[in-house]
């Protein structure tokens, strides 16, 4: 049993300092964002990318097919995945036909999603993930705890020991310069030797057939355009309908993420290199179901910028890790009730609600109104919670069990309530001081309410 | 079979987002083209008539101006300091992240206020194009800026004169 997010979180806040630091890193970055969005025109370009994606989801089956009927006419494969398993095989399949053994591998949240890394690893097919960031955490043995910056929660001398094991620097050596040299070495030597490329997408243009991937590493070109084979693995969501929606998009992607006008690279490929095979894996894992849903389908508008992450109290101070789902934040705590609402039960109460994710979202999904309809669908409430919901409902029972409570609980020291069992004065919180009248008792007395 | 779950979710048609143009102010897209190029770590030059592009490489790079890739540019981006390269252009796609030192060359002329321009200007037979915007780089370790990750160290723009 994986363990629930407050339980994950106490671990991380075990240590106050790292905490802080993690904090502050993630609101640095959300800083940065803030001075690159301050365009005239910012609240416009969230209304265009609010509506380029609900329009792409609207007619998402005819535009899919739109993008496989151009990708196909230029010489590129596309194949279908209804979940992870058959996403896997189909990766695996093109692999071994083509005698891989080796795979460049550039950032992709599906491919985590979807296991794709032990999975051909059992296949003995060896993967390296070729963003610095993930190849920190795939060294680790961990998952990325954020979706744009794999490794936020790693110090630089940490990443020195890691890379003195696995990369040879000198013992000691913490300089983030020294150490991303060594990795550029590292990682340039995985990318032009691969037998076969992976990425993912940021984007898929229906009316070109082509596939938009965005980096700043350059990792993703340098795998794609040395490896005879190129996959492209991409959920079924990222279709956009067109370059002007395209525009769009660039506009808001690194602004929102990085704070970054543009990515260093942003690459719109319709067509594999003569003598090269390139294949576009459309997965969808779960998100028809979504699109059905009315209430939970504005999800599928997100572009995994990340913002929402940055922004969040929770996840600036719990950690990526600590929500037990491929994609952490209030994006996450969205998403991952409906792949298993048991298991993630815990992550739509991640949150205090205080409404930021939504306003940073440069798509404007609603996400604080969608962690309160997961609350509301978290089923088998304990009997206490159905016996204080009649109470709430009732004034007169309330008002007399009111009454009751001030009187007794001034009497009662305040160890009783503190104490491991009540999360809510655990050491370091304070119950405030019991009122001898309630609000409306006073409202009485004075003459306010007649 | 997925589009067949995707016909089942039945959604409503939404219509496409209006056309957005620029509310871009600068009135020298030149100076605001260099300046956000600057930004994010790339530097750029408009080149005099009498000044050779060799010469100018030279001065940016001293020795190494030899190992210097130099691509063709369509045109570039005065918001974010992106230079549009195509595929078509080149003698391999790998030149724009091979080299160490990558240089561009774009028509002084060819400037576009921001990305609702540029996506207009991509060529509709185009098999694989670019928008790049300043060298390679990684902050993947304690959010501290390293210029040079897997792909160029360093990155110039030349804007040609007509």
């Amino acid at each position: 049993m994986t363990p629930t997010h407050p339980e994950a979180a106490k671990k991380f806040l075990a240590d106050p300092g790292r905490s802080d630091w993690h904090d502050q890193a993630l609101w640095f970055i959300r800083a940065k964002r803030d001075r690159a969005t301050d365009l005239p025109e910012w609240e416009a370009l969230r209304d265009a990318g609010a509506a380029m994606k609900a329009h792409a989801m609207s007619r998402l089956g005819e535009l899919l097919e739109e993008f496989e009927r151009r990708a196909a006419a230029s010489g590129i494969t596309v194949h279908w995945a209804r979940d992870a398993a058959e996403h896997n095989h189909v990766v695996r399949d093109i692999l071994t036909a083509a005698g891989v053994k080796r795979v460049a591998k550039s950032k992709s949240m599906l491919t985590e999603e979807c296991g794709l890394n032990p999975f051909l690893a059992a296949a003995g097919i060896e993967v390296v993930d070729t963003d610095l960031g993930e190849r920190i955490v795939q060294l680790a043995g961990e998952p990325p705890s954020h979706i744009v910056l794999p490794a936020i929660h790693w110090k630089k001398e940490e990443v020195g020991a890691l890379f003195h094991v696995h990369m040879g620097t000198p013992e000691g050596e913490s300089s983030p310069d020294a150490l991303a040299a060594a990795g550029r070495d590292h990682l340039r030597d995985a990318l032009l030797h691969a037998d076969a490329a992976i990425t993912g997408a940021n984007a898929l243009i229906a009316a070109t057939g082509g596939v938009v991937v965005c980096t700043n590493e350059g990792n993703a070109d340098l795998g794609m355009h040395s490896a005879p084979v190129h996959i492209v693995c991409v959920g079924i969501e990222k279709i956009l309908a067109s370059l002007d929606d395209l525009g769009v998009l660039l506009r808001i992607l690194a602004r929102s993420a990085t704070g970054q006008p543009i990515t260093a690279y942003t690459t719109h490929v319709t067509a594999p290199r003569p003598g090269t095979a390139m294949h576009v894996v459309l997965v969808d894992n779960g998100r028809t179901q979504r699109l059905a849903s009315p209430e939970f389908r504005s999800a599928l508008h997100c572009i995994r910028c990340g913002a929402c992450l940055n922004t969040c109290p929770i996840y600036r101070r719990s950690g990526g890790h600590s929500y037990g789902y491929v994609i952490p934040g209030p994006i996450g705590a969205i998403l991952a009730p409906s792949v298993d609402l048991e298991a993630h039960r815990a992550l739509p109460f991640a949150s205090t609600l205080c409404g930021s994710c939504g306003d940073v979202c440069p798509v404007r999904i609603d996400i604080p109104a969608q962690l309160l309809a997961w609350r509301a669908r978290v089923p088998a409430k304990p009997a206490l919670f159905a016996r204080l919901g009649r109470l709430l409902a009732d004034r007169t029972r309330f008002e007399r069990v009111g009454r009751w409570a001030r009187r007794v609980v001034r009497l009662v020291p305040t160890q009783w309530f503190g104490g491991r069992w009540n999360a809510w004065t655990r050491p370091g919180r304070a119950l405030p001081v019991v009122p001898a009248e309630s609000f409306r008792d006073w409202a009485r007395r004075t003459g306010r309410r007649k | 079979m997925i589009l067949d779950g995707i016909r089942r979710a039945a959604v409503p048609f939404a219509p496409a987002a209006a056309p957005l143009t620029s509310s871009n102010q600068s009135h020298d897209l030149i100076e605001q083209f260099l300046a956000v190029l600057a930004s994010v770590g790339g530097a750029g030059v408009v080149r005099q008539r009498d000044q050779s592009v060799d010469a100018l490489l030279q001065s940016f790079l001293g020795d190494a101006w030899t190992a210097a890739v130099v691509v063709p540019g369509r045109f570039a981006v005065a918001e974010n300091g992106a230079v549009y390269v195509d595929a078509a252009d080149l003698a391999s796609r790998t030149d724009i992240v091979r080299s160490e030192h990558l240089v561009l060359r774009v028509p002084a002329n060819r400037l576009v206020p921001t990305m609702h321009e540029a996506v207009r200007l991509m060529p509709a037979d185009s098999a694989c194009g670019w928008f790049l915007s300043g060298p390679s780089k990684t902050a993947d370790i304690e959010q501290a800026l390293v210029i040079g990750a897997q792909g160029a160290r360093t990155l110039h723009v030349l804007l040609d004169p007509e």
